[in-house]
């Protein structure tokens, strides 16, 4: 190749990465144009703290897992061991953990052994659960003096998601912005990632069409799959259940609190359908990479969010009257 | 800054840092227990050189100082002076380059000042009016014409004589008629043949500093021109110039060493030398002027440098954070690890981080075990800290690495700081990450520390506090600035190439 058409190709090659790098979202970028103008400091609380945000959730009628018992303090936590006992399926959290640290995940109660079965087989004696209450209250799992500790009902996944990861939950994340969704995807923890969802640890994202609920993209370690990693089953083409609910709780999730940029994760009940688990007021950028797509190009689509929701309005308000 | 040099007098020239050389008479004598006397010269601070931190260090000899016409004269003397005595003067020099331009029409001139025309005359080994000093004068040429022309041709003479190692006393008529000498057989020829010309002129005796040690000294030689004494040195063709490392010792045809005879008398010039900032720096920063509080609190140079510096390091890891996207433990301990390296070096800067890590995160993870509260968990780690370094530096003491066992003179806090946050990081996002962050916070520390530890940014930062501002303003706009990372080009390269992975 003689060198000119090698250096106008050069050029092509510049210009096209300086027109992509418009859309591709750095951490300068997101923080300076998406999460300060948008998140008040203020305001973060709502997100980093699970109980603040349910609390609002719940005023709103967004559907979010019941609670059993919150103990603000050390001495809830008999009183909560107690009400607990003889009854399974639920979730103790710290009410400020991050990463998933501080969960545990309770089984059925075992009424001849007098404990619980943990997910993972292993017991619990009630005196385990009183001290691993306290431990959340002293904000052992949480990098702060003092905190609280809240039980939940367990989730009982949709089969669909059941069979992405048998062992706990996936939840769908969904980026809002000023209420719209702009982005979404399925996160899936697995063995390889020790069972959290990061994907940075070895979790899988599964990159979800707004529009359909569609899966058509997966990536696994930055690199792009079509079959689980590990348990071989596909992941493209699924169709999400309940995909106009589940987008219509994260719009009302994210109307319920003054933060306009979130990632709002949300899991499907078998029973109950779409519920809430918490939201993210610095949501991160992977999903670019999991989407194929720089979070630009989807921003720019759902430019004017009020507008979109206007005629998402006018639509349903024309089903209803034809 | 621009009214600081405009009208203040600041030169921006005076922040670049002197060399400033340490040097050591090390003489030794066996006194054999009788009376001994030593006498030698001592430099003088002049336009040229700047001596300070004089000190002596002599076992039963003491010294007396004095001046005899141009030069110090240093005299020990002692009795009952055993074998093996020594004498250890020390003292520090920051010397200067000198050039001088004479102008082409100067005439030699007919009548002198006393002072100078006292280096018109015959010495014992300086035969003015030899008449082969004549004779060679006329055949080079330099009996005639203006000063500059007789100058070139003496020195274009004398630096043409053969060289040869030193080999004692050579007077100037030996010099003529072997055409070869060493430095103080050219010089002397110089001197006979300048004077005879009508310039005054004398020798100058000293050293030529070198980082180690030796016994050579040197000579060169000054001519009177236009009430200047200007330097020439034809063994090492310098004319009317001298380069920075020539240290004075005396004036005129000397011996450097006199002693009682019979005592065995050595002697070694030991030399060392470091960066220093100009004294002209010091001297001429006035207007908020922190360098002066320090000297007036009595605070170390060391600290005003470190605290001044400290904002140039952080900035220095924001850069790295922010627009390399390196990882790195907070935005501060970069800084604080590579001031506390200062003390230090850079080497063992980095191995007190590495070891002080490692035991660290294993003391946190036997600890992790009793689920401790964050608080007392630091305190027990602070500790850990404590144990690590002092066993370092034992086992530095008995390894005999005499640089390890400094390690102890870093801030405990800022290690078992950065012990905590590599611990934290290791069990909240796993050991990539947290090495990640490591390595990251090892290559800005050593970036700050080449940075911070720059003499010539330390003086423009003391001389000129203001530069920080434009620290400020690079931050204001580092913190505006939306541009992807470095390594973000990495991790969204597909989707920049327009083909995602």
């Amino acid at each position: 190749m003689s060198p000119l058409p090698r250096l106008a190709a050069l050029r092509r090659r510049g210009r096209a990465l300086l027109a992509a790098r418009e859309r591709v979202y750095g951490i300068n970028r997101r923080n300076l144009e998406l999460v300060y103008p948008n998140n008040a400091r203020r305001d973060y609380p709502l997100a980093d703290d699970k109980l603040l945000a349910k609390a609002r959730f719940e005023a709103a009628g967004v559907p979010v897992p019941r609670t059993l018992a919150v103990c603000d303090g050390l001495f809830a936590v008999p009183g909560v061991v107690e009400a607990l006992r003889g009854r399974g399926g639920f979730v103790v959290k710290p009410a400020n953990g991050s990463g998933g640290g501080g969960i545990v995940v309770v089984g059925p109660w075992l009424p001849e052994r007098g404990g619980w079965r943990r997910a993972g087989g292993r017991e619990l004696a009630p005196a385990e659960l009183t001290r691993h209450l306290a431990d959340l209250v002293f904000g052992v799992h949480s990098n702060q003096l003092e905190d609280r500790a809240f039980v939940e009902e367990r989730v009982e996944p949709h089969p669909l998601f059941a069979g992405l990861w048998a062992d706990g939950l996936c939840d769908v994340r969904v980026i809002t912005m000023h209420g719209a969704p702009v982005v979404s995807m399925i996160r899936v923890p697995t063995a390889e990632s020790g069972g959290r969802a990061n994907l940075h640890q070895g979790g899988l994202g599964i990159a979800v069409d707004l529009e359909t609920g569609r899966t058509f993209r997966a990536l696994h370690r930055g690199c792009a799959v079509e079959r689980h990693p590990e348990s071989g089953a596909p992941l493209l083409g699924l169709d999400l259940p309940a995909w106009p609910e589940l987008l219509d709780v994260a719009r009302r999730a994210a109307g319920a609190v003054p933060l306009g940029y979130l990632g709002v994760d949300v899991v499907v009940d078998h029973v109950r359908g779409p519920l809430v688990l918490e939201i993210n007021a610095r949501p991160g950028l992977e999903i670019q990479n999991v989407v194929g797509a720089g979070l630009g190009d989807a921003l720019a689509r759902g430019a004017p969010p009020l507008a979109a929701a206007a005629a998402a309005a006018a639509a349903a308000a024309e089903r209803g009257a034809t | 800054m621009a009214f600081k040099i405009r009208a203040l007098g600041y030169s921006l020239a005076d922040v670049f840092p002197a060399r400033q050389y340490e040097v050591t008479y090390a003489l030794s004598l066996d006194g054999h227990g009788g009376d001994v006397r030593v006498r030698s010269f001592l430099p003088a601070s002049d336009e040229r050189q700047l001596v300070s931190d004089e000190r002596d260090a002599s076992s039963g000899l003491s010294l007396a100082v004095g001046v005899d016409g141009p030069n110090r004269l240093a005299t020990w003397s002692g009795a009952d002076v055993p074998d093996g005595a020594a004498i250890r003067h020390v003292f520090r020099v920051i010397p200067r380059a000198v050039s001088y331009a004479i102008p082409a029409d100067l005439t030699v001139p007919d009548t002198v000042p006393t002072s100078a025309a006292v280096w018109l005359r015959p010495e014992e080994e300086i035969q003015v009016d030899a008449p082969e000093i004549a004779e060679a004068l006329g055949s080079i040429g330099a009996d005639r014409g203006p000063l500059l022309a007789r100058l070139q041709r003496i020195h274009a003479f004398t630096s043409g004589l053969t060289p040869r190692p030193f080999k004692g006393t050579t007077d100037a008529l030996t010099a003529l008629r072997l055409r070869e000498a060493s430095c103080n057989g050219k010089s002397r020829l110089f001197v006979a043949l300048a004077r005879a010309a009508g310039i005054p002129a004398r020798l100058v005796g000293g050293l030529v500093l070198e980082s180690g040690s030796k016994r050579t000294s040197h000579q060169w030689v000054e001519a009177y021109v236009a009430g200047h004494w200007v330097p020439f040195c034809p063994t090492n063709g310098h004319f009317a110039e001298l380069p920075e490392r020539y240290l004075t010792l005396y004036r005129g045809d000397e011996v450097l060493f006199h002693h009682t005879a019979d005592v065995n008398f050595d002697y070694r010039f030991e030399t060392r030398s470091e960066l220093v900032p100009s004294a002209r720096a010091k001297a001429s920063f006035t207007f908020l002027d922190v360098w002066g509080l320090f000297d007036r609190l009595k605070l170390p140079f060391s600290l005003l440098r470190t605290i001044l510096m400290l904002p140039v390091g952080a900035l220095l890891t924001v850069l790295f954070r922010n627009v390399v996207g390196m990882p790195t433990f907070g935005t501060f301990l970069p800084a604080l690890l590579a001031a506390a390296a200062g003390e230090t070096g850079a080497a063992f800067g980095v191995v007190a981080v590495l070891v002080v890590v490692a035991s660290v995160a294993t003391a946190r993870w036997a600890m992790s075990r009793l689920e401790l509260l964050h608080s007392p968990t630091l305190a027990i780690l602070l500790a850990a800290v404590v144990f690590t370094l002092i066993a370092t530096t034992l086992a530095a003491e008995r390894l005999g690495i005499p640089e390890l066992t400094r390690v102890t003179l870093f801030p405990i806090a800022v290690l078992a700081i950065c012990a905590e946050r590599f611990y934290l990081s290791l069990t909240e996002h796993g050991a990539r990450t947290a090495g990640k962050e490591l390595a990251g916070t090892l290559v800005v520390m050593l970036g700050c520390y080449v940075v911070m530890n720059s003499l010539a940014l330390q003086v423009l930062v003391i001389g000129f506090p203001e530069v920080l501002f434009l620290v400020i303003a690079a931050n204001v706009y580092l913190g505006r600035w939306i541009g992807m990372r470095l390594s973000e080009y990495r991790r969204f390269r597909g989707l920049l190439a327009g083909d995602p992975p």
